[in-house]
């Protein structure tokens, strides 16, 4: 059996551009995700993130800690990982992140989930095809408490455009 | 002996005070691939060469908070060693595009510090600069630390 033609395969779409968004809609970001203490110390090992609390247990144990703190930075990339196709796939670079506030401690094994609103959304003076738009973003624990919550502004690419860095 | 150093307690730090740290680090696969996929980030545009070679930036771009992760992480020895909770971070900025091979170095000022009784907040900016000295990253970070005990160095 020959090899079908791969050219008429349709592609199966994935993100939001300008024109999606609208002020004031929500979305709940897919997944969610559990943070094993491999996950923390993977990624405070590699972030160079020195400070005890993140990955010696008997230590944070004597700070009243009831387990290793699970680096706030990694709850803060994963946040905005899980929201990166509903927000800002296809649509261009970051342009600020702004008042983050960490919440409750994130222990290992505790799981993520995230939802983001948009707060604003305007035309870019010096780039005609590309938008700005800015989500305000918040990160729960399985008992709904508050991990963190912050303001995230990008370019976002509009449909006309397609020389963007993630074109496809 | 003590776990952290004896010179990064609350009282350690004065507002204006500036800080070139250590170590500086090469953003290769293993910081800008491993973790931009660890944190499920979905975008190719990071780990894409193919994609991104035909884009014009020519290669993967990193994954803006990996830069600011790895700026802050050459930072965190200095500024959170001591730390009792790293708070929050505000006005970060991603001034230029950081690609694979890459070096990013840290920068730290004081901007403020605030007794709060049991420890105090401190305020810094950072900035971290590429191999050509140019800024790539910068942005504020409180937190809370530990104030130097009774008896301790």
């Amino acid at each position: 059996m020959s090899e079908p033609d791969f050219s008429t395969f349709p592609l199966w779409e994935r993100g939001n551009q300008f024109e999606d968004f609208e002020v004031d809609q929500v979305f709940e970001h897919h997944w969610g995700r559990t943070l094993t203490a491999g996950d923390a110390m993977l990624f405070s090992s590699i972030a160079l993130r020195y400070c005890p609390l993140y990955v010696n247990a008997e230590y944070a144990k004597s700070e009243g800690h009831r387990d290793r703190v699970v680096d706030p930075m990694l709850v803060l990339a994963t946040v905005i990982g899980l929201s990166v196709e509903d927000l800002s796939e296809v649509g261009g670079p970051f342009l600020g992140v702004n008042e983050v506030e960490f919440g409750a401690y994130v222990y290992p094994n505790d799981t993520i989930t995230c939802v983001s609103e948009v707060i604003d959304k305007r035309e870019s003076a010096s780039r005609p095809d590309t938008g700005i738009v800015t989500w305000g973003t918040c990160a729960k624990n399985q008992s709904g408490d508050v991990v963190v919550k912050y303001q995230r502004t990008n370019f976002v690419a509009k449909r006309s455009r397609h020389d963007g860095p993630h074109q496809r | 002996m003590a776990l952290t150093s004896a010179n990064n307690y609350f009282e350690d730090f004065e507002v204006g005070q500036k800080i070139r740290h250590a170590r500086g680090t090469t953003i290769d696969e293993v910081e800008n691939q491993l973790l931009t996929k660890l944190v499920m980030n979905t975008a190719q545009g990071h780990w894409n060469e193919d994609s991104m070679s035909k884009s014009p930036y020519g290669q993967r771009l990193v994954f803006g908070f990996i830069t600011a992760s790895m700026v802050i992480g050459l930072a965190t020895q200095d500024t959170a060693e001591n730390a009792i909770k790293e708070l929050g971070l505000n006005n970060l900025k991603f001034k230029k595009p950081v690609f694979h091979g890459d070096t990013v170095y840290a920068y730290t000022q004081v901007l403020a510090k605030e007794d709060t009784g049991e420890g105090g907040v401190v305020t810094f900016k950072h900035w971290g600069l590429n191999q050509k000295k140019a800024v790539v990253f910068e942005g504020e970070r409180q937190v809370l630390i530990k104030k130097r005990g009774e008896g301790e160095a």
